[in-house]
């Protein structure tokens, strides 16, 4: 005679406790972290280079990367000269939390006010992983597809901020702006937009500004 | 294909909860899926497979996955309405000022054991 035991326990509880134990510490710490996630291609890193070089005059910044396949996300970071730590992932899509409290022992917390964590590229795998940040950032192109948001609902459902990429591109693509914040909206009618071009610099000054007014607004 | 993990983490609940219980067997897992979640069903089931092994407990496990399509509260409105697809649009006014209901779970609702 089978017997039926009550569960109702989320999956993924054990790093969603983790997640809850990384943001009291970060808290202590006023640290602010912001996950950045896309797709392939999307200019992500690109965008964070642009971001260290405007912010990490005035700000102490570390940045963990976790691109899976090779380290030249990483080295093209540590030029910036901010420190930078490589999650190995060993071939994993995403990264969790207790990847993330692996690679805090490669950092001095308590001298930081913004780190930045590059997840893997993939729109998919990490939005079911809280890694204890307090933004959520999800870059996207003006050369990939407007109906993107619709495709990956989970990312987008999750994320404070979407960031509309390669802004400079946009006569050259069928990409409809309109369209994709539509889109956006209607799985997260909360989230926040913005524009930008890493190749004539739009929008950056509005990018800094947005994520300048995060970590201030997390050391209050 | 997160799946993996996921699998991992749902065989790992099992076997302590059936070792807390003292079974001998797993016979089957419920587990609910939102269509917000981000899992696939076809993926997931696969990886369970794949992970599930070769000892007594969980060789014979089935993994049952209820799927639970977006539900909404529209405040104007004041209704539950089932979400076109994935968005939390209302479909009766088409405006965004709506709660969440169902959609995101990714939750073991319980075990059958022996
Ligand atoms: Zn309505």
């Amino acid at each position: 005679m089978s017997e039926k035991i009550t569960l109702e326990q989320k999956v993924l509880s054990r790093n969603d406790l983790l997640a809850a134990d990384l943001r009291r510490l970060f808290a202590s710490e006023k640290v602010a972290i912001m996950n950045m996630v896309s797709s392939p291609g999307s200019g992500k890193t690109s965008l964070l280079e642009k971001t260290l070089g405007s912010l990490s005059q005035n700000l102490s910044i570390g940045v963990i990367e976790g691109d899976i396949q090779t380290d030249n996300d990483a080295v093209r970071i540590a030029k910036t000269g901010v420190p930078v730590h490589q999650i190995q992932t060993g071939g994993a899509c995403h990264l969790e939390a207790e990847m993330v409290r692996k690679a805090l022992s490669h950092f001095r917390l308590e001298e930081l006010d913004l780190l930045i964590i590059e997840n893997v590229g993939n729109l998919v795998c990490p939005s079911a992983f809280d890694l204890g940040e307090g933004l959520r950032v999800v870059v996207i192109s003006t050369t990939e597809g407007d109906d993107k948001p619709l495709k990956y609902p989970a990312m987008f459902r999750s994320a404070h901020v979407m960031v509309i990429n390669k802004i400079d591109l946009l006569p050259y693509t069928d990409f409809d702006v309109q369209k994709v914040v539509r889109n956006a909206m209607s799985l997260n009618p909360e989230i926040h937009i913005l524009k930008t071009s890493c190749r004539t610099g739009e929008g950056l000054d509005e990018w800094s500004g947005f994520v300048m007014e995060f970590v201030q607004s997390n050391n209050e | 294909m997160h799946e993996l993990s996921i699998a991992i983490e749902i065989l790992d609940i099992v076997e302590r909860e059936a070792a807390k219980h003292g079974a001998a067997v797993v016979r089957r897992v419920n587990l609910r899926v939102g269509d917000l979640s981000g899992v696939e069903t076809e993926s997931l089931a696969f990886s369970f497979d794949a992970v599930k092994g070769e000892k007594d407990l969980t060789r014979d496990t089935i993994l049952s996955i209820l799927r639970l399509p977006v539900k909404i509260h529209c405040i104007p409105c004041d209704g539950e309405f089932k979400g076109a697809g994935h968005m939390v649009v209302c479909p009766q006014c088409e405006g965004l000022d709506t709660q969440l209901l169902q959609g995101e779970e990714l939750e073991i609702e319980d075990i059958e054991i022996d």
